[in-house]
């Protein structure tokens, strides 16, 4: 085997030998084993085929035509013979040149010169004398400044954008999901700046739970993620173990990593859910990446349990606030409200000061949310948040007795109205941050009594029966993107005067709450280019002798 | 008729013989560039090339010199020593004429005349050392 080896790479070694006879040269002889047509120096070619030929297209093979004597082989048909045949002559060709090649005593002269093949041996000095800049096809080797690749790789991992997958050390920060049917899918990518949440299913048998990966913590947070010039690592936030019957307890210690095992019928530490939370800077960078699990325990019977996912991404130094826009509002997402803090009374200190916002829901900009029952008394704390750009109306109704009385009523009904912490300030934008003051709208409250339309004054006294709120907004920003941008927040409160009622009636008194919301947006002005102009102007000394 | 010893066929022809040189020399000399730029030739053909050019070149003023002084003083030791160097000289030709990497047509020529010219120099200087001598 070793001696057919040699053989074969002393052939393969060797360029094949160039073919130098006249007589045996054919350009045109291109089909193997058959006649080219008009190919007088094709060899496959019979005298029969010769006699169809109308011309030869290659009539004389030749050597150097700078030799001073050369053998050449001149093909030529005889078309006055029947049948047509074709004549082969091989003749010495002179050149009459003074300046032809009588001898030469250089053998590759009149040759093209076989490449050197390259072995083990000769690889090396090839490389040198080859591999140079002036051999090179492509421009991009003469820059020998391998440094300049390496800032933009690094660029590239340390700021993601929106969307852009979070890269890890082996692929990617994995979210399962459920893809076409219920079942997990390992391969969906984790978006930044995307919040997902996902709820999938997956097939676990008990016995061998401790080897399925996707049941152990470990899977998911082995990877650190890519960020920057160094790699973050997911910290494991908190665990909550979650019993058979349903029951969750927050485990103090969350440092140790607890893998799925078997234990009596059940298989334990098997993770339920995980809740990434990613923070990143206001440039893009991923600083910190946290995981908080749900372990649960898995029956023998279960054939598959229900894990869901979960990935939020927050800026550093900021409250985990979900936008309502970014920045203008968008339309459907909660209106942002809040309040100022306590013990800054002077309306110039506010300037300096922060407000305090809170990410419960229902401190948020709401009104009062119709019930089945529609006793305003009965359903309070029902409220629903606004959302921007849909009006809402609704309402409740008002059963009043003569026992009544009215000033804790009118408390009540503000309360009805307004709910229990009714903000101060609208924030203009849906990314507006809490630091910023000057980005939040106060809320202007109006007080209207409907007495005062008869220009009397009564001094019994008054209850809101309606609350109605305002909310003048505007485009901002340019024509073919415009951000929604919240100007002004009126909240009128309109009163009524209780009647009192004779003992044993009762009225019913509807009271109303809405929201609307009005664009004041001028309208955008077209404007039209300047009219071009024609600059003539003469040289200063046009009119020379007479001026 | 004078007991004149020198030989006037060889005067004539040793002068000739220089003017001719002159032509010969640069005319292989443009040869050769010529040569170096339509064909390929590698530079370790060119040199030798080159060399004995340059060397018969060399070789030449000498010989010429001494065999015009050896012919009009006839003295036999210079034109001695001129036939010696001749022996060089065509050596030096047949190289060129034989072995030189491209012969041209035009090479073949000069250089048989330059052969033929020191052939005929070197009867007519061994016939003239044969008169000083005796």
């Amino acid at each position: 085997p070793s001696n057919t080896r040699d053989a074969a790479q002393a052939r393969v070694r060797s360029a094949p030998s160039p073919a130098t006879d006249v007589a045996r040269l054919c350009v045109c002889d291109l089909l193997v084993a058959q006649c080219d047509t008009n190919c007088c120096c094709d060899p496959d070619c019979s005298a029969e085929d010769f006699a169809l030929f109308t011309a030869c297209s290659v009539p004389v093979v030749t050597g150097d035509s700078q030799l001073c004597s050369q053998k050449a082989a001149v093909y030529s048909l005889d078309v006055e013979a029947n049948p047509p045949e074709r004549i082969f002559k091989l003749i010495d060709q002179v050149n009459p040149s003074i300046f032809c090649i009588h001898a030469t005593n250089y053998k590759q002269a009149l040759y093209l010169k076989s490449p050197e093949i390259p072995t083990a041996e000769n690889f090396d000095q090839l490389l040198d004398k080859f591999g140079g800049a002036t051999f090179s096809a492509e421009p991009d080797s003469w820059n020998l400044d391998t440094d300049a690749q390496n800032p933009p790789e690094a660029n590239e991992t340390s700021r993601y954008e929106y969307g852009v997958p979070v890269q890890t050390e082996d692929a990617f920060l994995r979210l399962p999901s459920p893809v076409v049917s219920s079942w997990c899918s390992d391969a969906n990518p984790a978006g930044f700046l995307v919040n997902q949440a996902t709820k999938c299913i997956r097939s676990v048998s008990v016995e061998k739970c401790d080897s399925i990966q996707a049941l152990s913590m470990l899977f998911y947070i082995n990877s650190s993620i890519l960020a920057s010039v160094f790699q973050v690592n997911i910290t494991v936030q908190s665990i909550v173990v979650q019993s058979l019957n349903g029951m969750r307890t927050l485990l103090s210690s969350s440092d140790v990593l607890r893998l799925p095992m078997v234990l009596d019928d059940l298989c334990i530490n098997a993770v339920l859910g995980v809740n990434y939370h990613i923070t990143h800077t206001d440039t893009g960078e991923i600083i910190e990446a946290a995981a908080a699990f749900v372990l649960g325990a898995i029956s023998k019977e279960a054939l598959s349990i229900e894990q869901s996912f979960e990935i939020s991404f927050t800026q550093e130094n900021t409250q985990p606030v979900p936008l309502s826009g970014n920045p203008g509002y968008v339309v459907g997402l909660p209106v942002r409200a809040g309040f100022q803090p306590q013990g800054y009374p002077f309306p110039a200190a506010f300037l300096f000061a922060s407000l305090a916002l809170s990410s419960n829901k229902h401190s948020q900009l709401t009104i009062l949310h119709s019930t089945s029952t529609q006793d305003c008394l009965a359903a309070q704390g029902a409220r629903a948040p606004v959302l921007f750009g849909y009006n809402m109306i609704s309402g409740c109704k008002l059963r009043i007795t003569a026992a009544m009385k009215c000033q804790p009523l009118a408390q009540t009904l503000l309360d009805v109205l307004k709910g229990q912490s009714f903000p101060e300030f609208v924030a203009s934008f849906g990314n507006s941050q809490v630091q910023d003051v000057l980005d939040w709208v106060p809320i202007t409250q109006l007080l209207i009594s409907e007495q005062m339309i008869f220009h009397t004054l009564q001094s019994s006294c008054q209850i809101p029966v309606s609350l109605g709120i305002e909310v003048k907004w505007t485009k901002y920003g340019s024509l073919v993107n415009p951000q929604a941008r919240i100007v002004n927040v009126t909240a009128t409160i309109t009163t009524t005067t209780l009647k009192q009622l004779p003992p044993g009636r009762e009225r019913i008194i509807p009271i109303t709450s809405s929201v609307v919301f009005t664009d004041i947006s001028s309208p955008a002005e077209p404007s039209y280019k300047a009219w071009p102009t024609i600059n003539i102007k003469l040289p200063f000394d046009f009119f020379y002798p007479f001026v | 008729n004078s007991s004149q010893l020198s030989s006037l066929p060889l005067q004539i022809l040793l002068y000739v013989n220089g003017v001719y040189y002159i032509f010969y020399f640069l005319a292989t000399l443009a040869m050769i560039i010529y040569k170096s730029q339509v064909f390929s030739y590698p530079d370790d053909f060119l040199a030798p090339d080159l060399a004995v050019l340059f060397l018969m070149a060399i070789l030449e003023v000498p010989r010429l010199y001494l065999g015009f002084k050896g012919n009009l003083t006839e003295a036999e030791a210079p034109l001695g020593l001129s036939l010696g160097l001749t022996v060089g000289s065509v050596l030096l030709c047949v190289y060129l004429l034989l072995w030189q990497t491209y012969v041209l047509w035009a090479d073949v020529l000069l250089n048989a005349l330059l052969l033929s010219a020191y052939a005929l120099e070197s009867g007519l200087k061994v016939t003239a050392i044969a008169a000083f001598v005796s």
